[in-house]
């Protein structure tokens, strides 16, 4: 089976006034279709610009993105995006802003706004199709965010600390919001965090990078069943999993100093 | 520990909450506005005493009440309305044409780097260059009519709008740029959906602004060399030594800019309606 989407020998340096920068060194990836991948490393290691590069919005200084077997070229309507903050435009509603994909891609509008309606519906929001950014919460922009980078019906989502700015409660909300919209939609997720248990609770497998230069360190198969309930978080093979994700970043961390 | 430090964290946020709340529904909008005409008829009134009781000269400084009457005999003859006309067209075409100008090559110098380079030390130069000081030379070549204050005033308006629509359109959102390039839109789609509604709201801040120096620029602009307008009448009365006169002007005027200026933030309201909708 090819892989949904796969980064081969990825390198990036940033030219910057002082030195250049490097942020990735050798990392490959990939997903199956389908797949939830969870991104975990610390602060600076890379995570944002891997994100970037599979998006196809920056280019790697060396390496290669394929879909579906095919080179990368560029930002993808195959490829949906949501970003650590919620990127609404205050003077469009949640529907509005939910349909500006349609509208960037030229596609019937009417039809679209029935899509965007329902998925806003499906997210909790049908009250709020008219409400403006500002009168909705971070949760409830950043499920609108959601929505919008589903709207175009991608089968690759890519997130980046999606849930980074909002409480525990909101959070663990969202897990479970995302984790429904997921297995209904079926895309292939790779989701970019630095909590641990964010990322052992959602996701298949667990990708863990170290930092200066990013690159992937060790890859975790996480053992717990699907569908997965905010009871596992009690569980045992919950906490070991996390443990071994945990240990081998702190050993990392340990080889550096 | 937590579970005592809890109520500590909890009160001190609890507390400020209503009262800020609180201040905020003091200020009744009525009792503001009767309170601003009590202040600027007790202003008024002090000005008519201190004149009456030290004498001053109405060559100097006339009373309100004198001021009235030479306000209400020019409006009656149809003298001051008439000046009024010219001075209102001059504003309003050099408005007109200066904020044109100055949002269109806003535009051009905030989608091209080419002609933002090429042009920027021209822009820079003549914002430097006091507009008004070419009053003469605008008389030499253009007569005494409406046309050298028009230019005059479109000098001057141009630079606020100008400068807006360059910061409105390049201070976008830069993750708000991120999410257009990840939708594939285009540099049309990316002006249309994304920098012009970041730029409208800079763009009528601008619009007021401009209002406010077209004022300006018109009626000094009639100071040298007109024999119509509401400048031009300043002028005269010194001539004359007909200070109620200027007075009435100076009140023509100040009704004039009020007027004007609210007109634009009505114009802004209606504009951005969406974003203050409730
Ligand atoms: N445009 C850029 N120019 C120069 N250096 C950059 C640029 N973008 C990222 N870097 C550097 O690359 C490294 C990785 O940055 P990146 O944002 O990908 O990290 P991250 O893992 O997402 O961090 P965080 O968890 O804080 O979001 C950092 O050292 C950063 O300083
Ligand atoms: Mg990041």
């Amino acid at each position: 089976m090819t892989a949904k989407i796969e980064a081969r020998g990825i390198f990036k340096v940033f030219e910057t006034p002082s030195e250049p920068v490097q942020a990735l060194r050798a990392v490959d990836l990939s997903a199956q279709p389908g797949e939830f991948v969870a991104l975990v490393g610390e602060s600076g290691c890379g995570k944002t610009t891997l994100l970037r590069i599979l998006a196809g919005l920056v280019l790697p200084t060396q390496g290669e993105v394929w879909i579906d077997g095919t080179p990368l070229r560029g930002p993808s309507q195959h490829i949906g995006m949501v970003f650590q903050r919620p990127v609404l435009l205050p003077w469009r509603t949640a529907a509005e802003n939910v349909l500006l994909p349609a509208q960037v891609r030229g596609l019937p509008l009417a039809e679209a706004s029935l899509d965007a309606r329902s998925l806003l519906e499906s997210m909790g929001l049908g009250d709020f199709l008219d409400r403006f950014p500002r009168h909705l919460s971070g949760g409830m922009q950043q499920r609108v965010a959601i929505a919008r980078a589903l709207l175009l019906q991608p089968s690759i989502l890519l997130m980046d600390e999606p849930f980074g700015a909002l409480d525990a409660i909101t959070r663990e909300q969202m897990h479970l919001d995302l984790l429904n919209v997921w297995s209904a939609r079926r895309p292939t997720l790779l989701f970019v965090t630095h909590d641990i248990a964010e990322a052992v609770f959602l996701a298949d497998r667990v990708v863990l990078l170290s930092p200066r230069p990013g690159t992937v360190r060790q890859v975790f198969q996480v053992p717990l069943r699907r569908p997965r309930l905010p009871d596992h978080r009690f569980s045992g093979e919950f906490a070991a999993a996390c443990r071994d994700v945990k240990h081998a970043m702190q050993g990392n961390g340990r080889g550096q100093g | 520990m937590k579970t005592g430090q809890a109520p500590e964290l909890v009160t001190p946020l609890a507390i400020p909450r209503p009262t800020v709340a609180a201040a905020r529904r003091i200020p009744r909008p009525g009792k503001e506005i009767v309170l601003s005409c009590l202040l600027l008829l007790l202003l008024i009134m002090g000005w008519e005493i201190i004149v009456r009781l030290r004498g001053i000269p109405p060559l100097i400084v006339p009373a309100p009440t004198v001021v009235w009457e030479s306000l209400l005999t020019h409006t009656r003859s149809g003298f001051l309305i008439r000046h009024l006309g010219v001075t209102l067209a001059e504003i309003l075409l050099g408005f007109a044409a200066g904020g044109l100008f100055g949002i269109g090559l806003g535009m051009g110098v905030a989608l091209s780097p080419l002609l933002r380079g090429v042009l920027h030390p021209y822009v820079i130069a003549s914002q430097a260059m006091p507009k008004l000081a070419l009053a003469p030379i605008f008389v030499m070549w253009f007569g005494f009519g409406l046309l050298p204050k028009v230019i005059i005033t479109a000098l001057i308006a141009f630079f606020p709008l100008f400068e807006n629509t360059v910061t409105g359109l390049n201070e976008v959102d830069r993750d708000a740029r991120e999410l257009f390039r990840a939708l594939g839109a285009s540099p049309w789609q990316t002006l249309r959906w994304l920098r012009l509604p970041n730029a409208a709201p800079y763009i009528v801040a601008g619009l007021r602004v401009a209002m406010v120096l077209s004022i300006v620029g018109a009626v000094v602009a009639e100071y040298v060399g007109a024999n119509r307008g509401l400048g031009a009448l300043i002028i005269s009365s010194q001539g004359m030594l007909d200070t109620p006169l200027m007075f009435a002007v100076f009140v023509v005027l100040l009704v004039l800019g009020v007027v004007l200026y609210q007109v634009v933030v009505l114009l802004e309201r209606a504009c951005l309606a969406r974003r203050y909708r409730a």
